[in-house]
Order: structure tokens, then sequence, then C-alpha cells
């Protein structure tokens, strides 16, 4: 008999805020009016279906320590809003609106649809938490609480034809809300992709949420991928468009610099990037002002689960 | 108002109050963290290098400020402490270099062992080592000692110091940064009219 044991995280459900009172805090703060404007325009809130999350045992190693709350928040990489790490904060929200929010589902799938965040959200049966390892190819790393709801099934609801081999990633595209997107550092929309069998893995996921809370706009609401044995720009954030292609193809990074990023960017310490060692990463909110480093892991620590999918690849090459 | 600045900038006290206080902006993470900063030694680290770099523009500005105008008092205020502004660039190179040590420690000094080959982490070694040789022969008496003209062509290694820098602040970043242009930008033009008024200057 399996008895499991609870943790110290996992909250009772009479804990639960109860779903009746959850569902209508929206209405609750429309009736408020102007007062109810001002509260949601200065931490907008894009995606608030699915809320509150279940945490998933599975995917909470006691071992990982999540990362403080503010510091997910404030340290971004999101070049549609400023290339520093502090600037998509303040720029994200500054009348950016990620609500309401369409996704299109398209390309080589039997059940195409434009469809609601929400909407999707409540689809995909709700969201569930999952605490992930994050590791950026700037080598830095954080450990963080997703909430949203496993890729496969959004999948497996898209309905792929046999011809459909990878999976693509489109980040909206509105430049007089995105001020970097008025320059040209990166070829606007953003872009990512995977292989299916990737996609398709019970790692990757789709967040809409981060320590319970929906997504903040600097971390990419309402929708953003996560796929946790890769480095971080994988991770498309703001997503608009999930279509489904047969031909491999080039993600934005891979498009700007292709000899420093490539296609599968699986965390890997034995290859470096060209220009910085991937063998050691600082961890992000630890150690002090001085900060403190650790041990790259391979496959960012997801070496027994996704190992498989690359066999018999030559990971220095296909970087 | 140009005779107080020019006044001012003559004293010793001011450049150097100028010189350190930036320090100060640069080292309060360490000290103060601000509680949304994720890596307060990494903001040191890239405030120390920015420091670096718009010291070493503005020192090598000032010769060519006073070849344009030979009469404007500030320009004039300004010539009188290159070497003292220049060992203040290295100082700041120095330091940067220092965080860059630190940030890579990991217990030992292998990341930084592998991190320092890196080209761009090279290119910025390469200036600060000139920044180096220029400081410990910025005394007079190496100027004795070595002559006048020999001490100014090793001196122009400065430029080359400017360049490198530039190059290793734009390589540093994933997308070319803007403000490489804002700090050797003005710098470069200022060389450009320089060149050019000498050159017109000897034609005639």
């Amino acid at each position: 008999m399996l008895i499991r044991t609870p943790k110290n995280w996992a909250l009772p459900e009479s804990a639960a805020t109860p779903e009746s009172v959850y569902r209508n805090r929206r209405a609750f703060l429309k009736t408020l009016g102007l007062a109810g404007a001002a509260l949601t325009s200065r931490d907008l809130l894009a995606t608030t279906a699915g809320f509150p999350t279940r945490v998933n045992a599975d995917y909470r190693d006691p071992a990982l320590k999540p990362t403080n709350y503010e510091l997910i928040t404030s340290y971004n990489n999101f070049y549609e809003f400023g290339t520093d790490k502090a600037d998509p904060k303040p720029n994200a929200n500054k009348g950016w609106k990620t609500e309401p929010w369409t996704v299109e589902l398209t390309g080589l799938i039997n059940n195409p649809l434009k469809i609601d965040a929400n909407d999707l959200v409540m689809k995909m049966g709700g969201a569930e938490q999952r605490v992930y390892r994050f590791r950026c190819v700037e080598a830095w790393s954080m450990v963080i609480p997703w909430d949203g709801f496993p890729l496969s099934k959004l999948i497996k609801f898209a309905d792929p034809k046999p011809e459909a081999k990878f999976v693509t990633f489109t980040t909206f595209l509105d430049p007089k809300s995105a001020p970097g997107q008025r320059g040209s550092a990166i070829a606007w929309p953003y872009f990512e992709g995977l292989r299916m069998d990737e996609a398709m893995h019970d790692l990757s996921f789709i967040a809409t949420g981060i320590y319970g809370k929906p997504i903040p706009n600097q971390n990419g609401a309402p929708l953003r991928l996560v796929v946790p044995w890769k480095y971080g720009f994988k991770c498309g954030k703001s997503i608009v468009k999930i279509d489904f292609v047969a031909k491999q193809p080039r993600n934005s990074w891979q498009v700007l610099q292709s000899s420093e990023y490539g296609f599968y960017a699986n965390v890997n310490p034995t290859v470096d990037h060209p220009r910085w060692t991937q063998a050691s990463e600082r961890v992000i909110g630890a150690g002090g002002a001085f900060g403190t480093r650790q041990k790259t892991l391979m496959f960012n620590g997801y070496e027994a689960q996704v190992a498989d999918l690359y066999r018999g690849m030559d990971l220095r090459k296909n970087y | 108002m140009s005779a107080l600045l020019e006044k001012l900038l003559r004293a010793k006290l001011t450049i150097w109050v100028l010189l350190v206080a930036p320090a100060i902006w640069a080292l309060k993470p360490l000290f103060s963290p601000d509680p949304s900063d994720a890596d307060p030694l990494k903001s040191t680290l890239l405030h120390l290098g920015l420091i670096a770099c718009i010291v070493l523009a503005v020192v090598l500005a000032f010769t060519p400020l006073r070849v344009l105008w030979p009469k404007w008092g500030v320009a004039q205020a300004l010539n009188r402490h290159r070497r003292l502004v220049g060992v203040g660039a290295f100082a700041y190179a120095i330091l940067h270099f220092t965080a860059h040590v630190l940030h890579s420690y990991d217990g030992g000094f292998g990341t930084f062992w592998k991190e320092i080959q890196k080209p761009f982490q090279l290119i910025g070694l390469g200036a600060l080592l000139i920044l180096f040789v220029l400081t410990i022969t910025s005394l007079n008496a190496a100027i004795r000692w070595m002559g006048g003209k020999a001490w100014k062509n090793l001196h122009r290694l400065a430029y080359v110091a400017a360049a490198l820098a530039a190059w290793h602040q734009a390589d540093a970043r994933k997308v070319f940064p803007m403000q490489v242009v804002w700090i050797f930008g003005p710098l470069a033009v200022l060389e450009i009219a320089r060149i050019w008024k000498q050159r017109v200057r000897r034609d005639v």
C-alpha cells in the first residue's frame, strides 16, 4: 500500500480558497469599478483560470529550494521589453494587455482553433504546480514553482496529423506595447520550436502561473513554454500561436547567431558556449551579495528522464 | 560660469572627487543589495566595467578638446589631469577584473581559468594589461627615464586600450549594446575632427 506523507508545503484542502469565491474574483474586481481598475492595472494578471493549483508531488523534489518570488519576477530576459534583466518588470507593466488573450492552434493538426487563454486552461483540466530547475544559457540558475499544464495534453487535444514532426511557438508581436520590438535586436516575433517527441515528453509544460499566482507579464503572461532540460531561451513567452510543422524550424537565436545557439539547446556542462563556460552556474538568490556557484548537471538534472530522446546523437554538433 | 568651472577643474581635489564618487554607486550592491537584485556582485561587476570605459573615453577626449578649442580654459584645465584620470581608468578596470574573479569563483578557479580564455575576456584582459603598463610608467621619474618621445609613443597605446575596451564591452552581450556608441562614439567624433584639423594645419 502506498502511504503518502504530506510535506510541509502540502496545504490541506481546507486552506484553499473555495472555488466559487475564486471564480467570482473578477466579477468582484469589476464591481469595484475605478478602484478595481487601479488595482489590476498595476499588476495585470492574465490567465486566472485554474487557480488555486494542486501541487504535483511527482515534480516536487524536496532537495530543490525554490528561488524567492521577488527574484524570479525581477530578473528576466524578455528582450521585447529591454535587454537589461531589470527592464521587463517595469516595461511589461506599462499598459501592455495580456487579457483577454487568444492562442491559435494551427498547422498539421485535425483540430485547428483559436481559443481564449482562460478557456484553454479549463479545457486542459485546470492547472497543477511543478517545481523545476531553470537554467539560463548565460550560466545562472533558479528553481521555479510553475503552475500550468503538460504540453502533451495540449498536443493530444490539437490532434496532430502523422506528418507533423515539430511544434513551433510564436510570441506576440506588438511594437506599440513592447519597446524592444521597435528595435531590430531580434527578427520579431520571437520564435521557438521543439521536436515532436520532446514536446510530448511529460516534463514539457505550459506555464500560466508562478508560486500559485497567475504568471506576471514580465515572466511571459499569459502562457509560456517551460522545457526544464533546455536553456531558458527555448521557453518562448506570451505565446499567440502554436504551429505544427513537418520540417525542423530555425528558432530566433539560431537565426541571429547560429554558431552560438542551436536548435536543441540542451543544458550540457561539457559543451561550452563560445563566449563562456557552461560547466558551472551562478545560483540566483543564494550566497549573499557575493553569491555562489554550483556545478551544472547534464540535461539540467533531468538526464534520467530525457537522455533517451538523444540516444546516438552527437551533442557537440547538435548543441 | 566657464571661469568658475575652469577654476574648479584646475583643482586636483575636484578631479579626485569626480573619480571616486562613482565607486560608491558601483559598490553599493555589495553593501546594501536591492531585494530585487538577483546577482548583486554581477551588478557591481557591470557598473565597474561601465565606469572604467567612461573614464577611459573621457580622459582620451581631453587632448582633442584642447586641439580643437585651444583657447578654451576648461579644456586647458582638464589637460592638467590626464595622467591622474588615466590612472583612475586603470583603477576601475582592475576592480572590474577583481569582480570577474570573484564572480567566477566556484570554490576554486576552474571556472575563472576557462572563462579567461574566451575571446571577449582576452580582449578585455589586453586592455587591462595596457592600462597597467601605462599606470606604472605614469610617474615623472618614468618620463625622465624613458625620454619624452619614447614615453609619448608608449602612452599612445591608450587608444588601443580604448578600442579593445569597446570591443570587449560590445562582445560581452548577446546583442550589441548601444551604450558602446554613447561612450566611445563622441570620442571617435572628436578624434576624427582633431586629426582633420591637424592635417589641414599641416597642409597650410
